[in-house]
């Protein structure tokens, strides 16, 4: 179960490593349950530092995707079954909106705006 | 005897600096990154040919003129360690200026080249490395402990027995050859050394365990399970070194106390089991396992990673051998030039676990 950062990139680390891990939930390769590295386990891995990890856990513990246990540590949270709450639902609309717009503007049709999300689909639960 | 083994020491020195470069990754040239597709360049191939020939000569050309010289003069074996002393420091200063010198070759070349230039530079872990790591657990280290201080306790329990000059240092035949007087402090600083010694092993494997398992990412299945084996391999070496100190020490304790046990044949035959010991697992713990695990066969398809390269991390290798990186916890990183660990100077706590000890073992020879 590999992560990788990209150090010199535009988007923090922090927010990269929580993609990579929200990423290997979503691809099922993390399952409800199971726990991440300590947050100095992950930091020395990566030379990074501890305080980027622990932002990047506290960031999916506020998002409710994973919970920090003290002493077991960080705990994946099961996907969420019964549907997303609309709260949620709510900030993903939000976030996912600019995103489609920039593909506009930089002259994505709709079409592959479409394709695109589609195979990303795919990829991730695999069907 | 001394010079024997003194010669047997310094050219076990000369092969293994001569080895270096052909022991270590080869993705690190002279501790600098090169990506993999540029490893096996010729020039790079030259610097590390150039580097082993010229110590391994040089090396070789001094023990053998110092060899000659011992068997046709009258000079004090006294005198001929003192010039093996000299040529081993002189080859140490040699090695260091020819790194030095290559160190700056290869960083040039690379600029040249502009190697690895304009491919995205990564970083990558894996998750459950930490629970696929395999070291000795900490208990194992403190089990030594025990018979220390079982020995401490039995020293006291003999204080009287003891003689009023308790040997301090032990000459390359075994015998004392110097002593210090008799106090209860005196009588087990011996024994309290050793604790030492023990607790610094503790806190290595305690601080390796907490250092990152440093993944290559264009081989990261294979790197992984190099990494792994390299870190097994280190804790197994750190307790037999443990171990045979335990045995060494704990015997020369004894032979104080009860002086019956001296035997001149044992005496003179454990110090120099231990050395030949020490050299055959450093010989193939260099050899077999090599920086990182380098040198462990994995077979292990990866899949093709080309459009990015690994982070090369140079700015934090000063020179190439100095690791500063204040973000990164790790206490310990695996060396670039050699083979073995070496502490990230951006972490305070890699200084205490090395220097804290060496001023109390000075403490102890001190009021002893």
């Amino acid at each position: 179960m590999f992560i990788q950062i990209e150090p010199t990139s535009d988007i923090p680390i922090y927010t990269q490593l929580a993609n990579q891990i929200i990423e290997l939930i979503a691809r099922g390769q993390l399952k409800g349950g199971d726990t991440l590295p300590s947050v100095r386990a992950l930091a020395s891995d990566l030379s990074v530092n501890m305080h980027t990890v622990n932002k990047s856990y506290h960031e999916l513990e506020h998002k409710g995707i994973i919970r920090i246990v003290p002493k077991s540590g960080a705990i994946i949270n099961p996907i969420v079954q019964e549907g997303i709450t609309n709260e949620n639902s709510r900030r993903i609309i939000e976030q996912l909106k600019p995103i489609i717009a920039e593909a506009i503007v930089l002259g994505m049709s709709p079409e592959v705006i479409q394709e695109q999300t589609t195979s990303i689909l795919i990829t991730l639960k695999g069907e | 005897m001394s010079l024997a083994i003194f010669l047997v020491t310094l050219a076990f020195l000369i092969v293994l600096q001569s080895a270096i470069p052909f022991l270590l990754k080869r993705t690190i040239v002279f501790g600098v990154t090169i990506p993999e597709e540029y490893a096996m360049d010729s020039s790079l191939a030259s610097f590390r040919r150039k580097y082993s020939t010229i110590i391994f000569l040089s090396g070789a050309i001094s023990l053998a003129a110092l060899l000659l010289w011992s068997t046709n003069t009258s000079a004090s074996e006294n005198q001929l360690v003192l010039t093996g002393l000299a040529i081993q420091s002189g080859l140490l200063l040699l090695s260091m200026a020819l790194y030095l010198y290559f160190h700056a070759k290869t960083t040039k070349l690379k600029q040249i080249n502009n190697w690895g230039y304009g491919l995205k530079q990564i970083r990558i872990a894996d998750l459950q490395s930490h629970a696929k790591d395999s070291m000795l657990p900490n208990f194992m280290y403190v089990l030594p402990m025990f018979v220390t201080v079982g020995l401490i306790v039995y020293t006291a329990s003999q204080y009287s027995l003891l003689p009023d000059q308790i040997p301090t240092h032990w000459g390359p035949n075994g015998q004392p050859d110097a002593f210090s007087q008799k106090t209860p402090f005196s009588s087990i600083a011996l024994l309290l050394m050793l604790l030492v010694l023990q607790v610094m092993m503790l806190g290595i494997n305690v601080a390796t365990k907490m250092s990152g398992v440093k993944l290559n990412s264009s081989r990261k299945k294979s790197s992984q399970l190099q990494q792994l084996a390299f870190r097994k391999y280190s804790s197994w070496f750190l307790l037999l070194t443990t171990i045979l100190l335990t045995i060494l020490f704990g015997f020369l304790q004894l032979t104080t106390i009860h002086g019956t046990l001296q035997n001149d044949t044992v005496m003179m035959a454990l110090p120099l089991a231990f050395l030949v010991l020490m050299l055959v697992a450093s010989a193939i713990y260099a050899f077999r396992v090599g920086q990182g695990g380098s040198r462990i066969a994995v077979s292990i398809a990866e899949e093709d990673t080309t459009s990015v390269s690994e982070d090369d991390m140079d700015d934090y290798w000063k020179l190439g051998v100095f690791y500063v990186n204040k973000q990164d916890p790790s206490i310990f990183v695996e060396k670039r030039f050699g083979v073995g660990w070496s502490i990230n100077f951006g972490n305070p706590i890699g200084y205490f676990v090395l220097i804290g000890p060496i001023v109390l073992i000075l403490l102890i020879t001190f009021f002893a």
